[in-house]
């Protein structure tokens, strides 16, 4: 009541001055799921300046990490539904219910712009005895359970390319847990794993300097970044059923933020993504441009949701079916 | 520190507590795998609280054989009425803190403790509050960007009303 | 010559050298403030400095990071408050000088042993950059495994009076670090149904419970007698002194050069590392460990600061992170447009050499800054309890609220306060609870990925262990550790002596 009255007075006050308008009146908070440095991380605070050009107003961003990305995405949801508050996230909410890490998912929130969108590729260290995926298999067939994966925890990319694989050629590996593709990665070149699925960003400037081998990758198409390393499909055609797949980075609002407010911010995110600077930033970590807003966007993350779920819910990493949630098979 | 020889007021509570706390926690780490596999999740949490339990045990044991400080009590000597105070304002704090917002919260708590420390004039009080609040909010909302929670001083729009003002 | 004008950029271009001058000076004050963290200051600059060339960006926040690192020192000297991690050590004898009124001489020493430390760093990253990366990266977990058991056997050096309280806490330590939700396996562990336990308790939250709620308590105490006055005769060390302490200086740097290169490990672990081992290795020190030793303070900070160069190794060869402010500096440089991997080194070498230069002139600010105003600072001790309790109380409130936004880590902070105080009531040392948590993680997931990789088999463990030469060495350490607290070292010693 206070609070109300107090407030109210406030903003009489202020409204008298000619100066206050329209979304934003002041500061925007925008939560960025994952931790300083991460990719999320700094995709988020490189898109966020241009965006704030268009917008008119500031965003501050701030990392609130923990629980895979679920402690970032309550937080926003537990607040007004009014755009000042505006969740950076990835890919993996879309999981938290099928793997039972968070009552809540993106059908909490309404897309602002879906940004960009990784493509994965799997990598060896560069000694490993094989250079291609059937060499791989191959030789893994030979060796079971010698040839260790870099995994980053059930849901996570590793997990995702590493269920494909289960699906169309099984095979009999140790997966070595990290708290991240960095830290893995970081494993790979110092020969604690063998193979690793990670994000073709992560991996691209060490497989220029030749502390990594590429082994596939994960997409339909040849990476501009890398064109001489081959797609799975070029080998393994029957992956096809699965790709184009990938990790993405987005812009969120809580469900319910006037339709007004959300066009704005997505108008600002578009200009934002447009920007040279911050293609250039995508198109260097190996990322594909999406800027998918409004249906687009909504679509995809649906299309995304019922693929991944179904693909874990088969590899028997998820621990409570997609039927149970209304998630559609693809 | 303190001497160590006699058993302090309270002592042998604390660590009674300690030991349950610590048993409860082996049964909870114990509850997260079993003894499911050398690498599983629960490994290394069963070990530590087993080690915690073993530890506050051997510590209770030698709490046991002190002979009782006579010459301490634990309303003077552990828990005075200042600490107690200062606990339960910080708690105060916590629970105004979303409500009230920071600003107005920072400021009767500083007000509040000053006088009650220092049982200086009023003028000293509120000063020092007022001067460290704004310092405080200078370093870390304008500055550090530190969204602090904002409550009933809608201070949000008055920075941007403001920023505007330029 | 090229090398050389990179090298020496930072100094010729009155901007640069001005933007360094003003990281390091705010840095010194982000890591005084026990809750302002160097990784929140450099994440913020990021947005700060996005328009600005990489350059002065980068100028700033070397800056930042090289004068916050020696800044937590401060707070740890004058107020037994750590004003980040890495100072937690320099409490230990730093806070006993200043209660025998030498706060200004401890700062003297700390800051021209942090300039060492800081020094040798850099030179390590200069001169073997390369050859360094290549021993840090070669660390398997059984490795890293190793190293944490040698971390938790420092609780033996924390522990003060009693052996056995010391071994409690740094258990509990180990086990708040295992709460929230498993990362590698998304299981959650002590979580009791609590959906704000499912991210952890925040690490910051329990250090600033425990060393400034905590200690603000209990020097509630004797809140009304008068402060010691602090008598400033001299604040630069004598030669004599630093050379004395030299030899020490130089090994704790290349124990802080080493963790600090290592990824995953930073200047935290690297400071209690050197504190143990000077404690291990000083035969005699003038005033005994506790109690204000000047080995207590050269340990540590040289250390600390050493690892800051030790951090850019990994980063600049390889474009990995060696702690979590090169991480956000990797981010940094990505979004300024460059690629940091090992094609940096290659294709742009002045940007390496630009750094070097950057990190040797933020180090000789340091210096500068943190040798003058030490006057002033110490009047912080002279203060009032009265005034002066009160303000820490609200300066650990919003630092832990400020780590990740979020009230529940002032409840924790709160909690954590509370226990800590009743801890130190009875004896309980708390340096042991920080320890467990900062190595929970690096334990736990090492072990856990030692021993799948060898297929749950602690045979093919300790076969590991034995066959590769840096794992035996390890080892060896852990053991030898070990062996040096039981009694029948001593009598070797002992016998030896006589």
């Amino acid at each position: 009541m206070f609070k109300s009255v107090f407030g109210a007075a406030i903003a009489l006050g202020l409204a008298a001055t000619p100066a206050l308008a329209e979304f934003p009146e002041k500061d925007i908070q925008g939560i960025i799921q994952w931790g300083a440095g991460g990719s999320t991380d700094t995709v988020a605070r490189s898109v966020t300046p241009h965006a704030e050009e268009a917008l008119g107003g500031k965003v501050i961003l701030q990392n609130v990490t923990g629980g895979v990305g679920a402690i970032g995405l309550n937080q926003v949801e537990r607040a007004d539904a009014d755009g000042y508050t505006v969740l950076f996230g990835a890919e993996n909410p879309l999981l938290y219910k099928v793997m039972q890490l968070g009552q809540k998912d993106y059908s909490d929130f309404v897309p602002v712009n879906i940004l960009a969108r990784g493509v994965p590729i799997l990598v060896a260290r560069p000694d490993a005895p094989f250079d291609t995926f059937p060499e791989m298999i191959e030789y893994i067939k030979a060796n079971p359970k010698t040839v260790k994966f870099g995994s980053t925890g059930p849901g996570g990319l590793p997990s995702v390319v590493s269920a494909m694989i289960q699906q169309k050629t099984p095979i009999e590996v140790t997966f070595v847990p990290y708290d991240g593709d960095g830290p893995a990665l970081t494993a790979l070149q110092g020969g604690a794993v063998d193979v690793m699925p990670a994000v073709l960003g992560a991996a691209i400037e060490s497989i220029k300097g030749g502390k990594m081998k590429p082994i596939a990758i994960f997409d339909t198409e040849a990476a501009p970044q890398l064109p001489e390393v081959k797609t799975i499909v070029e080998t393994n055609p029957e992956f096809a059923d699965f790709l184009p797949w990938g990790p993405f980075f987005g812009v969120f609002v809580k469900k319910g933020t006037p339709d007004d407010v959300v066009a704005k911010l997505s108008e600002a995110y578009k200009t934002g993504a447009a920007n040279e600077d911050f293609t250039k930033l995508i198109d260097g970590r190996g990322y594909k441009m999406l800027s998918l807003s409004g249906d687009d966007a909504q679509k995809f993350l649906t299309d995304w949701q019922s693929k991944t779920s179904w693909l874990v819910w088969d590899a028997g990493i998820a621990k409570k079916s997609p039927e149970e949630f209304g998630i559609p098979k693809p | 520190m303190h001497p160590s020889r006699n058993r302090r007021p309270g002592e042998l509570v604390f660590n009674l507590i300690l030991v349950g706390a610590s048993l409860f926690l082996l049964y909870s780490a114990y509850g997260i795998s079993g003894f499911e596999a050398l690498s599983s999740p629960g490994a290394v949490p069963m070990l530590t609280t087993a080690v915690m339990v073993l530890a506050a045990g051997r510590i209770l044991w030698e709490v046991l054989r002190k002979p009782v400080a006579t010459d301490q009590s634990f309303i003077r000597d552990i828990l005075p009425m200042p600490i107690v105070v200062t606990i339960a304002m910080v708690a105060l704090y916590a629970l105004a803190l979303s409500r009230l917002g920071f600003i107005p919260t920072s400021v009767l708590f500083l007000i509040v403790m000053v006088r009650y420390l220092s049982r200086r004039g009023w003028g000293f009080c509120i000063g020092v509050a007022v001067g460290t609040v704004a310092l405080i909010y200078l370093v870390f909302r304008l500055i550090f960007s530190v969204l602090m929670p904002q409550g009933i001083v809608p201070e949000g729009e008055i920075l941007a009303w403001f920023s505007r003002l330029f | 010559m090229d090398i050389l004008s990179n090298l020496l950029m930072p100094v010729t271009d009155l901007k640069l050298l001005g933007l360094i001058a003003v990281g390091t000076f705010a840095g010194i004050y982000v890591g005084a403030i026990p809750g302002l963290s160097v990784t929140m200051a450099v994440s913020i600059l990021i947005s700060f400095t996005f328009s600005w060339d990489v350059y002065p960006a980068l100028a700033l926040m070397i800056g930042i990071y090289m004068g916050g690192v020696y800044g937590g020192s401060r707070t740890a000297i004058l107020l037994n408050i750590p004003g980040a991690p890495s100072a937690i050590a320099t409490a230990m004898d730093g806070f006993p000088l200043a209660q025998q009124g030498r706060a200004g001489e401890a700062i003297g020493i700390v800051t021209v042993v942090s300039f060492i430390g800081g020094f040798i760093g850099i030179l390590a990253l200069a001169l073997f950059a390369p050859s360094l990366s290549d021993f840090a990266i070669r660390f398997q977990p059984r490795d890293f495994m190793l190293l944490a058991i040698m971390g938790i056997l420092l609780v033996g050096s924390l522990s003060g009076e009693s052996l056995i309280k010391g071994v409690f806490s740094g258990a509990l330590g180990i086990g708040i670090g295992a709460v929230g939700m498993d990362p590698l396996t998304v299981q959650d562990r002590f979580v009791f149904g609590f959906d704000e336990l499912r991210g952890g308790v925040s690490f910051i939250a329990v250090m600033i419970g425990m060393f400034g709620v905590a200690e603000a308590l209990s020097q509630l105490h004797s809140v009304n007698t008068p402060a010691v006055k602090q008598r400033i005769t001299r604040i630069i060390p004598a030669w004599s002194m630093v050379r004395k302490h030299l030899p020490l200086g130089m090994q704790t740097s290349t124990i802080g050069t080493v963790v600090g290169a290592l990824p995953g490990t930073g200047g935290d672990i690297a400071a209690l590392m050197a504190y143990d081992y000077a404690k291990r290795t000083t035969r005699n020190p003038e005033t005994p460990f506790g109690k204000g030793a000047v080995e207590g303070l050269v340990a540590p900070e040289t250390a600390n600061n050493a690892a800051v160069g030790g951090a850019f190794i990994p980063m600049m060869t390889l474009g990995i992170p060696g702690d979590a402010v090169t991480a956000i500096m990797i981010g940094a440089l990505f979004i300024h447009g460059l690629n940091p991997g090992p094609m940096l080194m290659v294709e742009q070498p002045h940007m390496f050499w630009f750094i070097v230069g950057s990190l040797m002139l933020a180090n000789c600010f340091m210096l500068i800054f943190g040798l003058t105003g030490i006057k002033l600072f110490v009047k912080i001790v002279e203060l009032p309890r009265t005034v002066l309790i009160p303000v820490i109380l609200i300066l650990s409130i919003v630092g832990a609220y400020a780590v990740n936004n979020n009230v529940t880590d002032v409840y924790w902070m709160l909690g954590f306060g509370v226990f800590g105080y009743f801890m130190k009531e009875y004896g309980y040392p708390l340096g042991p609870v920080i320890l467990g948590v900062i190595l929970s993680r690096l334990l736990d997931d090492n072990w856990r990925r030692a021993i799948i990789s060898e297929q749950e088999s602690l045979g093919g463990l300790m076969r590991g262990i034995v066959t590769s030469p840096l794992s035996l060495c390890l080892f060896l350490a852990v053991l030898l550790i070990i062996l040096s607290n039981t009694p029948v070292w001593r009598y070797v010693r002992r016998n030896k002596a006589a």
